[in-house]
């Protein structure tokens, strides 16, 4: 559905290089509104080096960023006021309190007023402790405070660096709520990092993934849905001549295999394995989670291509 | 531009540290006033219980002994063959200020006066420096090490404007410094000591006139915030190129208390009056210097061009820095 919209961010051919050394290597991405896009990939893969270029904290060494239609390379001031960031732990200064801080960051901005800073402040939940300095504010509380200078301004494109960092369960479970509400009703394109697989998974509509510098794939969350099955049954070296000769490509996984198959036909391969006298310990629907798929793209190279599909 | 000056003097005094070191100067300036008077009342007790001191007469010597003592000193020295044409029309003057003194009987400000207090009070402006260099290393530094430069980047504002409006927070900060240490000076002035009759003197196209000591107190207190200036420029420099306060604090200091010895070995040489250490415009503006052939107008044009030239070199690394931090 959002992909029909104009991509509100563009990475085109992005490049970096740091001492010789190609840290990100002919970026292509586009971004849409209202969708949350997961960005992913080990550590080292290039992910902060990309975030920091975007919020234009870094220069490319080739290539450009526009939001909407604006580069943050040549026209940085139109650029950035449509970006909201927060990069890694959102440092604030310690020394002044919460409302200060917003203060300070909306004279950086046309147009924040004071209605606008405590209608933001209302919305991360800090009305309470709003008028205390940093300094005491416990981790998850600095994460609200950072998340609330990054909505100050209205922005259309929204950056966030392992924004769950720090948050307890709930925290985590109301920011993911959130971001998805801002991304819904305001058509707010979101662009989150994180290393917490299961949260990406639950919070995103599309996930990039970078590794050495590239991007080696894009891909919608929900399309994902070829039904697998996990079985298990000794002799294993025997369930897997049975698995082949039904031609099957059985994946090993423990002390079982993942078959692509649906459920419609699992019985009759059931009843198969129980008649060539193999001792049937499970059988189970098997959902590819994003860790494995993340693992199965990223992990290990030459694993993962032998495991590949 | 104005609200971005309005964040960096927020940011300032919301740090413990600045009230610090604005009341340190406050104290500073009343405690070593009220010092000077104790002083002054020590000396003045001596010299009426007789004069039996040790050390001499104890006795304040007559202002025209003293008087005749300067115009036979300043008499040999223009008998120097040696002496650059700066240096003896500058001794011509101050030979014509004192016989002017002792044929008009125009007696000096003495010592504990307070016309020579509020004359003394432009020396403040080296302690607002102490204080205006640790603010100029600080301001750009600690946003690194703080790791808030992320946040304060990461906005619809060019990086140069980010920059400017901390130059301009630091140098409002040594201005407003300089200003409170003289306002303190010239209170404690009035509040402890008393006026005397004497007059300040300077030679004014030829002749010699009567000019108020207040002119030449704020001459002199403009001159010091140029130097007050360049030290700041300076550590600002240091501060925003290697992200480190303490880096700049150091070197600034080290450039200070150092700078007189290195300038004063390289005398005999040109390149001393190329060194922006090598200049204090107020003493300048008093004749002392031990660099040959400096006006006061060359040494404020090579404080004013290194000022530039620092100022120069951290917009150019400071826009360009990756922020890795």
């Amino acid at each position: 559905m959002a992909n029909q919209a104009e991509p509100i961010v563009e990475l085109r051919h992005l490049s970096k290089a740091i001492r010789g050394k190609k840290i990100i290597d002919d970026l292509n991405l586009k971004l849409y509104p209202g969708q949350v896009t997961g960005f992913l990939g080990p550590n080292g893969a290039g992910k902060t080096t990309t975030i920091r270029m975007m919020a234009g904290l870094m220069k490319p060494t080739s290539g450009e960023v526009f939001v909407a239609g604006k580069s943050v390379q040549n026209e940085f001031e139109a650029a950035m006021s449509n970006i909201g960031v927060i990069v890694e732990n959102p440092e604030m200064y310690k020394y002044m309190t919460g409302y200060k801080n917003l203060v300070h960051f909306a004279r950086m901005h046309k147009g924040v007023t004071k209605d606008r800073i405590m209608e933001v402040v209302r919305q991360v939940g800090l009305e309470n402790r709003i008028h205390e300095r940093v300094g005491t504010y416990s981790l998850g509380m600095r994460q609200r405070l950072g998340l609330a200078q990054a909505l100050l301004h209205d922005p259309k494109f929204l950056i966030l660096d392992e924004p769950t960092n720090g948050l307890d369960p709930a925290g985590i479970r109301e920011f993911r709520a959130y971001l998805r509400s801002l991304a819904e009703k305001s058509g707010v394109s979101v662009f989150v990092s994180s290393h917490l697989l299961s949260e990406i998974e639950l919070m995103c509509d599309r996930i990039a993934v970078i590794q050495n510098g590239k991007l080696i794939d894009i891909r919608e969350m929900k399309e994902d849905s070829r039904p697998h099955h996990y079985i298990e049954a000794q002799p294993a070296a025997q369930l897997k001549a049975v698995l082949e000769s039904k031609g099957y490509e059985p994946v090993e996984s423990g002390a079982g295999f993942i078959i692509e198959e649906g459920a419609e036909r699992i019985p009759e391969l059931a009843k198969s394995v129980i008649a060539g006298g193999l001792d049937l310990y499970a059988v189970r629907p098997h959902r590819k989670t994003l860790e494995d798929e993340f693992i199965e793209m990223t992990g290990g190279g030459q694993i993962a291509e032998a495991v590949a599909k | 531009m104005l609200k971005l000056l309005q964040n960096e003097w927020m940011k300032l005094w919301n740090k413990k540290a600045t009230w610090v070191m604005a009341i340190l100067l406050v104290v500073g300036v009343a405690g070593m006033m009220g010092l000077t008077k104790w002083i002054s009342t020590m000396e003045e007790n001596r010299a009426e219980s007789g004069g039996v001191s040790v050390e001499g007469p104890a006795a304040a010597p007559d202002w025209r002994m003293q008087a005749e003592a300067e115009r036979e000193g300043i008499s040999a020295q223009l008998a120097d063959p040696d002496l650059s044409s700066s240096r003896e029309a500058e001794l011509k003057e101050e030979l014509q200020i004192v016989e002017y003194r002792l044929a008009e009987d125009v007696e000096p400000h003495g010592s504990y006066s307070r016309q020579q207090m509020i004359k003394d009070s432009s020396g403040i402006a080296t302690l607002a420096m102490l204080f205006a260099i640790i603010v100029a290393a600080g301001i750009v530094a600690t946003e690194f090490s703080d790791g808030t430069i992320k946040m304060l980047l990461a906005r619809p504002v060019r990086r140069w404007k980010v920059l400017t409006s901390k130059f301009l927070a630091t140098a409002l900060f040594g201005a407003l410094l300089t200003l409170v240490g003289f306002v303190v000076s010239v209170a404690m002035a009035y509040i402890l000591f008393s006026p005397d009759a004497g007059a300040e003197l300077a030679v004014r196209s030829g002749e010699v006139a009567e000019v108020s000591v207040w002119t030449l107190t704020l001459y002199h207190l403009l001159l010091a915030f140029v130097n007050v200036i360049v030290y700041t420029t300076f550590a600002f420099m240091i501060g925003s190129v290697f992200r480190s306060g303490a880096l700049a604090i150091g070197l600034s200091l080290f450039i200070y208390f150092t700078g007189n010895t290195v300038s004063a070995l390289l005398s005999r040489y040109e390149i001393a009056k190329y060194l922006f250490f090598s200049h204090d415009l107020v003493a300048l503006a008093q004749g002392i210097t031990f660099i040959e052939d400096v006006t006061l107008p060359f040494a404020a044009a090579v404080l004013v061009a290194y000022a530039a030239v620092f100022l120069v070199v951290s917009y150019l690394v400071f826009s360009k820095r990756d922020v890795t931090a």
